[in-house]
């Protein structure tokens, strides 16, 4: 075996390049490192402690997070009910008018309604009108006497549902109210333009003013005022009676009449609405069957 | 020298290549650190707010709690016996209070085990690593997930104190049996609190973590006990407990709490009410809205479902003469509903929950058999003009049915009785009466008044409907009969009032809405006929088993017998009750004759009501003011006074109901 230029000539040699200085001080840095990682943990905690700095920019992801994001979502799908709701409430505090109150809660929403508000958007309202939503003695009995707890108002595509509701939530009286029929509550006595021959309803009801009126004068005084329960809007209108049409359905017990107004060549019509029987006697008289 | 020499360098190599590697190694370590925090998981911080969940809660009708959905009851360590924190440090990590998130030797040992002995894994997982994976990770078993799981436990140690880990680890630990955290694991398998455990039970519960399935007491108590066993030993050598200490506690068999014995509901109403819910919020708000809902149990009625369907179930076995646990036994189903809201009450959906989760109540569509007749006389009467009285004949009848054989229904006792008045007719379930009246009706009309009474299941448009062929749930059929029960209004059935969200506010509430579907006076002529099927009729064994109250109902069997119904109410609550077999199979008791609704479900019915309405004044049901009563010859529907001068004591007289229009012995109607 040849022997290299490098390598030692000596045992001596051998021990002084084992033992070198370099030697030892790698080994005990060695030792240390390991030792003291050992003991310490500093590898770990080195580690730990870069992770925690970034810990901020990394992403939420994993088991817990999820868990956190679906309950996250729930709140927030809970609370976007609630804020609707709360929106939905205030709108309908806030109400002047039934028009007000239907257009405040969308189909599908709800919302209680204070015993005091539904009294107070029910006085607003003229008394044929006021008697076309509820009976007062029946609301006087719902309100005041029977076992009302609360008015439960519900949003349904074109109106809303008003139900009357005891502590047991059941249903003790309900009122649907189409959008149309509160225009026409609200606006009742509002002319509409147009003449009543193009109006649904009236055909073959529809009788010149003079014959109308004639027909209507020949009534017990009694009844007439059940026939125009309400004259307000017919005496604030201007121009003149030309045509008066009996509706041929009655609703409630009511009769719509609608009193067709020309003046400077445009024609109006402006709807009350009578008593069913009151009618009946009016038509007699118009049929010529009357007393 | 040369071989001392050899020895010496070949030291030396090794040294060398041991520190370079060692140095590659480290480098390769920082480098994959760098790599790998980029994709690690946040970690929350403080890390207890990983056990902070809101919880869903349902309340019966009475307020009592029902279930809490994603329940974790979080307690402090000090609330902790120290035998369970014992034993789980010895079992999982007995050096945890030492290392800083990972244990290097027993890592070591575990790779050294899993790279070089084939087939063999060392799990070397300390408690902080675990917390990661149970917060972070898949149940994936990657090398890559276990270095992530590693990295973020060495930042969780550097973030927390050992007493914060040790907390979030312990409550939010799985435990099986639906048990997280180690309170709720307590109290639903010990029915006390963490800190009430004994040496015994809390060394059980330690060794249930390792495999919540597998050693779920509930289900494989030996393998928990010997679980218990390996626990227990761990502790001895750890030095928590002595030899004899182990010993006395091996000894010990802990006596499980059974009221809540496994993670799902446990209850078929809760599960309906659930789905319910979900349908309407979805998963996210039921299972971690925090959301409460006031359900429409009531838990004394439910526990008297339970009770009655068991011990009918049970009476059933017995006639049938199963006597085996491994043979096949017959199910059941039973749904009471309150008339005058539609609140379901009381909801079981089979035998046992534990064996079988199928709700039959919800999910079973079954023939319903002649308890279907009530729609079909309803529909007679109101599109026809028949009443109670009215005359037909049990005969042989044979219903042409386009494209196929003529349809020849046959009655139940294989006889045929001639001339009868309608009341009789269904009192008896006579089948040839129901076809005829089918034949001129029509089924449609029969499934029109079945639908607006509340089936929703889809129902054919065939003759035989009029026997009850069409599949329909209990469920359904409760909710149709209090049609009847309620002289022809509806009320939707449902199973909760409320819901709120976890501040109280208010996000729904069921308002009890009335349909007035079904004619008044006519409903109360079927209410009256079905009153007698209780009095003599095929119910009869209801007043047989002691149930003396107004009631009307009516029995249903189908051809086979492969199912037997009885559905019936009192003026408030109305109940139906199915009993069969899953399978397509015979319900014949020991003589092989066949069990019908009188005898399979009627006593269960009876049974139940009794309980139920133990506490509640009596009432018959409101008769409307246009009704007359007039009392008959089955036979002839004529009066007996007028038709005999001395009433005929053979003759058999019923006493209908009819409106005022509704004449007796009308030329002309026989």
């Amino acid at each position: 075996m040849i022997q290299q230029w490098y390598e030692p000539f000596s045992f001596s040699e051998v021990l002084r390049r084992t033992f070198s200085f370099l030697n030892i001080a790698v080994f005990i840095i060695t030792a240390i490192v390991i030792f003291s990682e050992l003991r310490f943990d500093w590898f770990e905690n080195l580690v730990g402690s870069y992770l925690v700095s970034t810990n901020e920019s990394r992403p939420e992801t994993g088991a817990v997070w999820d868990t956190g994001k679906q309950t996250a979502s729930a709140h927030e799908y809970l609370n976007e009910i609630i804020s609707k709701k709360e929106d939905t409430r205030q709108s309908v505090h806030q109400a002047e008018t039934f028009l007000d109150l239907a257009s405040g809660i969308l189909p599908g929403q709800w919302v209680t309604l204070e015993k005091e508000q539904f009294k107070r958007l029910y006085l607003t309202l003229e008394k044929p009108i006021a008697l076309k939503i509820i009976e007062p003695a029946q609301l006087v009995w719902l309100l005041n006497g029977g076992s009302l707890d609360r008015i439960f108002c519900e949003g349904i595509t074109g109106g809303i549902k008003l139900y009357f509701i005891d502590s047991e939530n059941r249903v003790v009286k309900q009122i649907d109210l189409e959008k149309e029929d509160i225009l026409e509550i609200e606006n009742g006595g509002k002319p509409v333009p147009g003449e009543l021959a193009d109006m649904e309803g009236f055909s073959g009801r529809i009788y010149p003013a003079r014959v109308f009126f004639d027909a209507l004068f020949k009534l017990p005084v009694d009844i007439i005022p059940d026939l125009m329960m309400d004259p307000k809007p017919l005496l604030k209108q201007d121009g003149k009676i030309i045509n008066v049409g009996i509706w041929n359905e009655a609703i409630s017990g009511y009769i719509r009449l609608g009193f067709e107004f020309e003046e400077k060549k445009s024609k109006q019509v402006i709807f009350i609405k009578g008593r069913e029987w009151a009618v009946w006697q009016l038509s007699l008289n118009l049929k010529g069957e009357g007393n | 020298m040369n071989l001392f020499l050899r020895v010496i360098k070949l030291v030396r190599f090794c040294l060398f290549l041991g520190l370079i590697l060692v140095s590659i190694g480290m480098l390769c370590g920082m480098f994959l650190v760098f790599y790998a925090a980029k994709d690690l998981p946040k970690l929350p911080s403080p890390l207890s707010r990983i056990i902070e969940r809101p919880q869903t809660q349902v309340f019966a009708s009475n307020g009592q709690v029902l279930i809490t959905l994603g329940e974790r009851k979080t307690i402090p360590l000090n609330m902790v016996s120290q035998d369970f924190i014992n034993a789980i440090l010895a079992t999982e990590d007995h050096r945890f209070f030492e290392h800083h998130g990972v244990n290097k030797l027993r890592t070591l040992k575990g790779l050294y085990i899993t790279l070089f002995k084939s087939g063999k894994v060392q799990g070397a997982s300390t408690i902080t690593q675990q917390l990661a994976k149970n917060l972070f990770f898949s149940f994936e078993k990657t090398y890559q997930r276990k270095f992530k799981e590693l990295l973020v436990a060495l930042q969780i140690e550097t973030s927390n104190t050992k007493q914060e880990i040790l907390h979030a680890y312990i409550n939010q630990i799985h435990f099986g049996a639906g048990a997280q955290g180690v309170e709720k694991a307590s109290r639903v398998f010990f029915g006390k609190s963490a800190l009430d455990l004994n040496l015994a039970e809390a060394a059980l519960l330690a060794g249930l973590p390792k495999s919540p399935t597998n050693y779920n007491p509930y289900r494989h108590y030996d393998r928990a006990i010997k679980r218990r066993r390996v626990v227990l030993k761990r502790m001895a050598q750890v030095g928590f407990i002595s030899d004899l200490e182990a010993q006395q506690a091996m000894l010990s068999r802990p006596a499980l709490h059974h009221e809540q014995s496994d993670s799902r509901t446990g209850s078929y109403f809760l599960d309906a009410l659930i789905n319910d819910l979900i349908l309407k919020y979805g998963e996210d708000v039921v299972y971690h809205g925090g959301i409460k809902v006031f359900a429409t149990i009531d838990t004394r009625l439910q526990s008297y479902a339970r009770q009655s369907l068991k011990k009918g179930l049970e009476r059933l076995d017995t006639m049938m003469g199963i006597h085996q646990e491994k043979e096949d036994h017959p199910q059941g189903a039973l749904v009471a509903i309150d008339t005058g809201s539609g609140a379901v009450k009381a909801l079981v959906g089979g035998r046992d929950y534990y064996k079988s989760e199928f709700n039959r109540a919800m999910n079973s569509q079954r023939q319903s058999g002649s308890s279907f007749k009530p729609f079909l006389y309803y529909s007679a009467f109101k599109t026809l003009g028949f009443h109670p009285e009215t005359i037909m004949t049990d005969m042989p009848v044979s219903i042409p049915v386009k494209g196929t054989a003529d349809w020849e229904p046959k009655n139940f006792n294989k006889t045929f009785s001639g001339d009868m008045i309608l009341k009789k007719a269904l009192i008896n379930s006579v089948n040839t009466i129901a076809a005829q009246i089918v034949e001129k009706i029509g089924p449609r009309a029969v499934n029109a008044t079945a639908k607006i009474c509340g089936i929703k299941s889809p129902l054919k448009d065939v003759y035989s409907v009029a026997l009850g062929t069409s599949n329909v749930t209990p469920f359904e059929m409760a909710s149709a009969y209090t049609v009847f029960a309620n002289l022809g209004v509806r009320h939707d059935p449902f199973f909760f009032w409320r819901v709120e969200d976890a501040f109280g506010r208010v996000i729904f509430e069921h308002i009890v809405q009335e349909k007035q579907v079904l004619e008044p006076t006519i409903t109360y002529q079927i209410v009256d006929m079905m009153k007698s099927v209780i009095e003599t009729g095929s119910g009869r064994s209801i007043r047989q088993m002691g149930f003396n109250r107004s009631a009307a109902g009516k029995t249903g069997t189908t051809d086979s017998y492969n199912d037997a119904w009885f559905t019936g109410f009192t003026p408030t609550l109305c109940t139906s009750v199915w009993t069969g077999f899953d399978k397509q199979k015979k319900l014949v008791d020991v003589n092989r004759v066949g069990i019908t609704g009188g005898k399979g479900a009627a006593p269960i019915w009876a049974d139940f009501m009794i309980n139920a309405l133990k506490s509640e004044p009596e009432r018959d049901f409101p008769i409307p003011d246009d009704i007359r009563f007039e009392t008959v010859d089955t036979k002839t529907g004529c009066n007996p006074k007028e038709d005999n001068e001395t009433i005929n004591e053979t003759i058999e007289v019923l006493k209908v109901p009819l409106k005022p229009e509704q004449q007796l012995c009308v030329e002309g109607e026989l």
